[in-house]
Formats: C-alpha cells, sequence, structure tokens
C-alpha cells in the first residue's frame, strides 16, 4: 500500500483549470482541508485522515452547497434577492437539517442579544464610575 | 447489527452523534436508549487525538474571538437535548465515563465547522454577488456538515484511515437513495 504524503496539498490556485470557465471558480484547493479532517475525526476516521480522502470529501461537499446555491437562488430569484429563509426552504423535507437550522439561526440570535446586554453593561458601568 | 448508516439517520435529530454501533456495544459500558446519543467509538489503533491539538483551535484566527465564545457556548452551555434535564443527566453520565480518545473524537465532532469567512468567501464565488449574510454562512455550514456526516458515517470502519473509493462508494450509494441533489434544472414550465 502506498504511504500517503505527510502534509496536504497547499492552498494555492489551480491557474490552468481556473482560465476555462467563469462559472468554474477558481477555487482553491484545500481551502477546508483542516476543518473537514476534524470533522471527518469527528464521525469516525482515523485521527489523520488520509489527505486524498479529505480533498475528495471536500469537492463532494462544494458540489453539494453550490448545487444548493443554484437551487436556491432559483427560487430567490423570483422574489428578490437570497435570502436564509430560502436554505430553510430548501431542507424543508428533511426534518433532520431543518431542526438544525433553526436551532444554529436561534443560538446565533441567542448569542447577539447576549453580547449586546454585555456591552450595554459594560458601557453603564464604566459612565458610574 | 444495526447497518450504521441507519443508525446515523434514526439520530440525526439533533447534531449527528456517533457512527458505528456494532463497535459501540463493546467499547461502552454505558447503557444507552435508541434514540439519544450512542457514544462514539474507539477508534481501533490507538490513534493519537487527532490534528485537533487542543479542539477546534483552527478557528477564530480570522473570525475574532466571537466565534470561539460561540463554539464555547455550543460545545457546553448547550447540549444537544436542548434543556430536557433527563436528556442532560443521561449524557452527562455518558460523558463521564467516556475515555480519552473517546473524548477527543467527541470534542472533535462537536466544535468542528466550517471557518466562517471560508464559507462566505465560497458562497460569495458562487453566487456571484456579495449578499451573504452571517445567518446564511451559518445555515449553509451546519448543513454541509450534516452532509459531510452521512458520507464518513457511511464508511464501515474497517482499519485505518478511510479511502477515497470508499467515499466513492457512499457517495454513489447515497445518490442512489436520492439524499445528493441531482444538477438542478431550472424548471421552465409549471
Amino acid at each position: 500500500m502506498h504511504n500517503s504524503s505527510s502534509s496536504g496539498p497547499p492552498a494555492k490556485p489551480r491557474v490552468g483549470a481556473s482560465q476555462a470557465s467563469e462559472a468554474s471558480l477558481k477555487r482553491k484547493r484545500g481551502v477546508f482541508q483542516k476543518d473537514l479532517q476534524h470533522m471527518m475525526y469527528g464521525f469516525g476516521d482515523d485521527a489523520n485522515p488520509l489527505p486524498e480522502t479529505v480533498s475528495l470529501v471536500e469537492d463532494i461537499v462544494t458540489e453539494y452547497i453550490t448545487d444548493m446555491v443554484h437551487k436556491a437562488q432559483n427560487i430567490a430569484t423570483k422574489r428578490g434577492r437570497l435570502l436564509t429563509e430560502d436554505f430553510l426552504y430548501l431542507v424543508r423535507k428533511d426534518p433532520p437539517k431543518l431542526r438544525r437550522s433553526s436551532e444554529l439561526l436561534a443560538m446565533h440570535e441567542e448569542l447577539k442579544l447576549a453580547r449586546k446586554a454585555f456591552d450595554v453593561n459594560e458601557d453603564s458601568l464604566a459612565n458610574a464610575e | 447489527m444495526k447497518d450504521p448508516f441507519e443508525a446515523a439517520a434514526e439520530e440525526l435529530d439533533s447534531p449527528p452523534e456517533s457512527p458505528i454501533p456494532a463497535e459501540e456495544d463493546a467499547a461502552v459500558a454505558v447503557d444507552v436508549d435508541e434514540e439519544e446519543a450512542d457514544a462514539p467509538s474507539q477508534p481501533q489503533a490507538s490513534a493519537p487525538p487527532g490534528p485537533v491539538g487542543g479542539g477546534g483551535g483552527g478557528k477564530g484566527k480570522e473570525e475574532e474571538e466571537e466565534e470561539e465564545e460561540e463554539n464555547m457556548d455550543v460545545e457546553f452551555g448547550k447540549f444537544p437535548s436542548g434543556g430536557d434535564p433527563d436528556k442532560m443527566a443521561k449524557m452527562q453520565a455518558i460523558l463521564s465515563q467516556f475515555t480519552e480518545d473517546q473524548m477527543s473524537r467527541y470534542e472533535s465532532f462537536r466544535r468542528s465547522g466550517f471557518q466562517k469567512s471560508n464559507m462566505r468567501r465560497l458562497l460569495t464565488s458562487i453566487t456571484g454577488s456579495q449578499k451573504i449574510s452571517i445567518p446564511m454562512t451559518i445555515v449553509v455550514s451546519g448543513i454541509a456538515k450534516m452532509f459531510v456526516a452521512r458520507i464518513v458515517m457511511m464508511e464501515r470502519k474497517e482499519s485505518g484511515p478511510i479511502r477515497p473509493c470508499h467515499i466513492r462508494e457512499a457517495y454513489r450509494r447515497l445518490k442512489l437513495e436520492g439524499k445528493i441533489p441531482k444538477r438542478s434544472v431550472p424548471r421552465l414550465f409549471r
């Protein structure tokens, strides 16, 4: 069996490929490499996933996201600009994804409010002194 | 012997929990009920804690502390049960029995995610416009992570790291099941 090379591909744009077309993004390779390594480990892969596997997963995920965004755009153009709700609409038939998305958004809101409250408190404390 | 993919699909109501129920019977001595999180199985080889190096260290450099703060809250403050004391107690019980390896993997599982800045850049390049809000990146990152979960967890963990051929096989199977969106064709006539 061949041993995998130690380090992953550097995040350099592939100049040749990018000249192909506008639509084919000048996508850097390995943009999500680090994130994906942690993710795959968390989901059951080896502690050090093979670089080629990570690259493949990155390609697949990017394709998935691209497709999802195009679908969302198709929905959005009827109304106007692209909104977060369009993505929620896309996953409406997939309860776990919908639930998770809603959960994430709710947490984000909560954190925003919490931070705002914190800032306000800091200000009033500063003024009081 | 449940199919790991089915188990994963069952558990996908919260962040997908662990892979491979078949192994975890041996690895974990905790009695867990089907619906709730199954403890992550221990890697066969005594693998050192992964590229994580202290959990989520890679994130939060470009984004300021906001993102790390968020992750910390997600990690410890909010359990997947969402405040249900019963489930939380169960979760605590499981967590307390984790080995170091399991804890490390679980940490990666919870904290890992797509960096907001990278995701935003990708979304911008796809849409060709600037109107990418933060909630949008959050949602897409979440959905994408669940997708990665599906792909990776379809793999039987035979031995060693997952190879690309496994991923391709899983991807093909998912496509057959219709879980992967096909190239979308605009519907002209409704």
